[in-house]
């Protein structure tokens, strides 16, 4: 019993000295990426910095928390299985990946749903939590630092005008094509840049191949609103690439919109290539009336 | 007695053409306009079709350009190419399809399309078949949909791209007009080997998509289909194995960075001679990703209904569709809501008139409050289009009107002030088609005007075209001349005139020598710096075109 009371002492004492020498700050983004394991690749999302004081060298865990604004526990680390980090004398920085290890995390109930379907946690306002534990009890070493920050994944725009495979008249077409898009969801704090980008299709081109291959021929950028004016200037004649006539073919095009922020980089959130481009659309220009299908069949007919 | 089938035949085109861009500014050192095109390219085409006997068929499909012009897409920015960057460019397209009775080998660039969930956008260099024994179908393909590109800062930038290896696979039953059902294996792995400079914004990636297809055509004019499907998908393979995500082994092993979903696509209607009607349903995951469709957008669901309906002897064409899509349906952000409903009306009352009516609308809200307020933009579209023809036994006239009113209203989500984007279209277009004489001009003139708080643009085009054909109908020309008279708010106007024009001519049965020239001269007011700033682009194309067979 003696002997019990004086390695818990012991225990006790050092535990008192090493929360002396350690001190804690962390840093969260307010809005981070909606993609957890996004949070890894930028370092302006989450630093977690130790400072170490009198020498001191010792090994611990990171346990993290998120919470929500109401206590409930959307997820916590399972120390079990996460990272033992040494700390050294001096400044420690943790990134999220060190913090947030998604490989050890347990995710509860409808968090878990949605972070193993999409990636993300619900929409909402959440807490984050941390605090140094020992390696082999998992007794908090220090304060436990917390954060708020909102998670909301955007929502890229989608084309609305031209509609897909909409044919538009040659003699509009010349003047002036509206295009309108749906804005991004939520409206991010900083302003959405909108690219308005425009591909023409070539013959025996199909529309994607001509999205990735062929250059733009509108490559427009707009701020604060979801539609543009564009005047084309192109002539609507097809240039002939059958032995007959082809006068007769659809002018060709595919469309999109890419969101970026200010400086120009694209919101990542939607499809696979992570470039901010919404899902294209085609659309085409009708020939000329006088060389239109319609005319020289009534023609023929009358002939 | 007997047709005996030729031994060999050859159909199909193969050509040649070049194509010149030019760009002059003023004053020298604006930049204010960009170049539209590359300044030089050539493009070869090599399609011929040819077939051995009854049974055997060797399609062949070359188009080939000497330089890489990649804006989007994983070889955006690309200029010098190494061959095998260059032969699995979505730009040039190598393949090769030989066919022999039921069994078809695919060979080189294939764009392939196994449903509408799976695979069907992305082109794939490689070597594949597709066997129709009887009813089934069983088709495997195996390629590269983009080769390693290295990340370069430029300048010009090159983004990056890993070397991205695909698999698909189909098996399945079919019998024409009747029914289909089959099941899609879609899979793509990026090699994270395969670049030297690794691009910092684009990371290695995996996918595994799985999807059931079923369509039945029943009681002679309906028709069901469905599609349902399930991917996994791995965002960046680099970051460490999950074992707390459930994997798909040996297909894909779970990594921190990988999403699982499901989606559906469902339609059933009815076609008729007169009357058509269908609904379709489609709901695509938040987590829902695959390799075959690179930009589907996740996370929605829409729903449309659509109708087409013939009346009064032919005379009366409607077709009208509605819908809606919703947004966030997982709630990974706030849900919103996109409305979308069109309507075509066309009548020809008798020989002369003929009246074409269109509404368009779409309205999108995201949910509301106040300050900030949601999101709401709404867009109306109303087309009129009335066209009268009459002729006498020299010209067959035609004399249409088009009006177009477009309302676009956004709101401010700051103030819930609604802002009305207001524009008025008024087109004239006459077209003497003459009875006795081989050529056919049109002239129009149209009115453009876009009107929004603090801001005013005018738009006025007149433009004519010619299409006659000459050297004893061996040529053919079609050209065309507008003059655009452009004006903001008020500042001084803009100027542009366009010419362009085609001439083709049949050298041989089989060869015609095709042209294109146009020109576009800009000369603006004083809506920017440097006041009267003016550029001239113009476009030449010319080449040869070669038709095999008769």
């Amino acid at each position: 019993m003696k002997k019990k009371t004086i390695i818990l002492s012991a225990f006790l004492i050092s535990a008192i000295t090493t929360m002396a020498q350690i001190t804690t700050s962390l840093f969260v983004n307010p809005a981070p990426p909606s993609s957890l394991y996004e949070w890894g690749s930028r370092k302006d999302v989450l630093t977690y910095v130790v400072v170490v004081q009198g020498g001191l060298q010792a090994q611990v865990k990171i346990k993290a928390e998120l919470k929500l604004a109401d206590g409930t526990i959307a997820g916590t680390t399972n120390l079990s299985t996460a990272k033992t980090y040494p700390l050294r004398d001096g400044n420690n920085l943790f990134g999220a990946t060190d913090v947030l290890p998604l490989e050890a995390m347990l995710f509860n109930g409808k968090y878990k749903k949605a972070y193993e379907a999409t990636g993300k946690l619900p929409a909402d306002n959440y807490q984050l939590c941390v605090t140094l534990v020992r390696p082999v009890d998992f007794t908090p070493i220090g304060e436990t630092r917390c954060r708020s920050f909102n998670l909301a994944s955007l929502q890229l725009p989608i084309p609305v005008m031209p509609l897909q495979d909409a044919i538009l008249t040659s003699e509009q077409a010349r003047t002036a094509i509206i295009f309108r898009w749906t804005p991004v969801v939520p409206k991010p704090s900083a302003p959405v840049q909108y690219r308005v980008q425009v591909f023409p299709v070539l013959h025996d081109q199909t529309p994607m191949q001509a999205f990735r291959s062929n250059p733009p021929l509108l490559d427009k950028a707009v701020t604060g609103t979801t539609q543009y004016i564009w005047q084309p200037q192109l002539s609507t004649l097809a240039y002939s690439t059958e032995a007959d006539s082809s006068s007769n073919k659809n002018l060709t095009f595919i469309w999109t919109i890419q969101a970026t922020d200010g400086a120009g980089n694209p919101l990542s959130d939607g499809n696979i290539n992570g470039d901010g481009r919404a899902e294209p659309m085609v659309f085409h220009i009708a020939p000329p009336v006088n060389g239109s299908k319609k005319l020289k069949e009534e023609v023929k007919k009358l002939n | 007695m007997c047709l005996s089938q030729k031994p060999f035949s050859i159909s199909g085109t193969a050509g040649v053409n070049y194509e010149h861009y030019g760009l002059s500014r003023s004053p020298s050192g604006w930049t204010g306009f960009t170049p539209r095109k590359p300044w030089n390219q050539v493009r070869f085409t090599f399609m011929p079709n040819i077939q051995f006997g009854k049974n055997f068929k060797l399609p062949l499909n070359i188009n080939i350009a000497t330089r890489a012009t990649n804006f989007a897409g994983p070889f955006s920015g690309i200029g010098k190419q190494n061959f095998s960057q260059y032969i699995t460019n979505p730009l040039n397209t190598i393949g090769a399809n030989p066919k022999y009775k039921w069994a078809e080998l695919q060979l080189g660039t294939q764009y392939l399309n196994y449903s509408a969930l799976s695979t069907g956008d992305v082109g794939v260099f490689g070597a594949g078949f597709d066997l129709r024994p009887k009813k089934y179908m069983i088709k495997f393909f195996y390629g590269l949909s983009q080769q390693g590109v290295n990340f370069f800062t430029g300048p010009p930038a090159v983004t990056g791209a890993y070397k991205r290896n695909n698999w698909m696979f189909q098996f399945g039953k079919a019998e024409e007009g009747k029914y289909e059902v089959s099941l899609n294996f879609v899979k793509a792995r990026d090699a994270v080997a395969s670049l030297i400079t690794p691009p910092p914004t684009v990371k290695p990636q995996e996918g595994f998509t799985t999807s059931f297809v079923t369509k039945a055509n029943f009681a002679k004019k309906w028709y069901i289909n469905f599609e349902g499907a399930h991917s996994y998908y791995t965002k960046n393979t680099l970051l460490p194995v999950d074992t707390t995500i459930p994997s798909f082994k040996p297909f894909i092993e779970a990594h921190t960075s990988t999403v699982r979903d499901w989606a559906a696509d469902a339609g059933i209607g009815r076609k008729s001679k007169n009357f058509d009607i269908g609904a379709r349903v489609k709901y695509i995951g938040a987590g829902f990703q695959t390799p075959g469709y690179p930009f589907m957008l996740p996370d929605r669901l829409d729903y449309t209904l659509n109708t087409r309906i013939l009346a009064w002897k032919n005379k009366m064409n409607i077709t009208a569709s509605a819908g809606q899509r919703v947004n966030n349906v997982k709630n990974t952000a706030l849900r919103a809501k996109q409305f979308i409903g069109n309507l075509n009306w066309f009548t020809q009352f008798n020989d002369h008139w003929s009246l074409n009516l269109s509404y368009n609308n779409f309205g999108f809200q995201s949910a509301s409050g106040i300050n900030p307020f949601g999101i709401k933009n709404v867009s109306n579209d109303l087309g009129i289009n009335p066209t009268y023809t009459w002729m006498n036994e020299k010209v067959m006239h035609l004399l249409s009107l088009n009006y177009n009113y477009s309302k676009y209203d956004e709101r401010d989500i700051i103030t819930g002030n609604i802002t009305s984007n207001n524009a008025h279209t008024v087109l004239l277009t006459y077209v003497p088609t003459f009875l006795t004489k081989e050529f056919t001009p049109d002239f129009s003139v149209m009115y453009f005007n876009n009107k929004l708080p603090l801001f005013q643009l005018t738009l006025i085009t007149v433009s004519s075209g010619l299409s006659m054909p000459f050297a004893k109908k061996k040529g053919n020309f079609r050209g065309q001349l507008q003059y655009n008279y452009s004006k903001t708010n008020s500042n001084k106007n803009n100027n542009n005139i366009i010419a362009s024009c085609t001439v083709d001519w049949k050298l041989t049965k089989k060869l015609t020598w095709n042209n294109f020239f146009s020109s576009n001269y800009f000369k603006y007011g004083n809506e920017i710096i440097p006041n009267n700033a003016s550029y001239l682009e113009s476009n030449i194309r010319t080449g040869l075109l070669y038709r095999f067979g008769k």
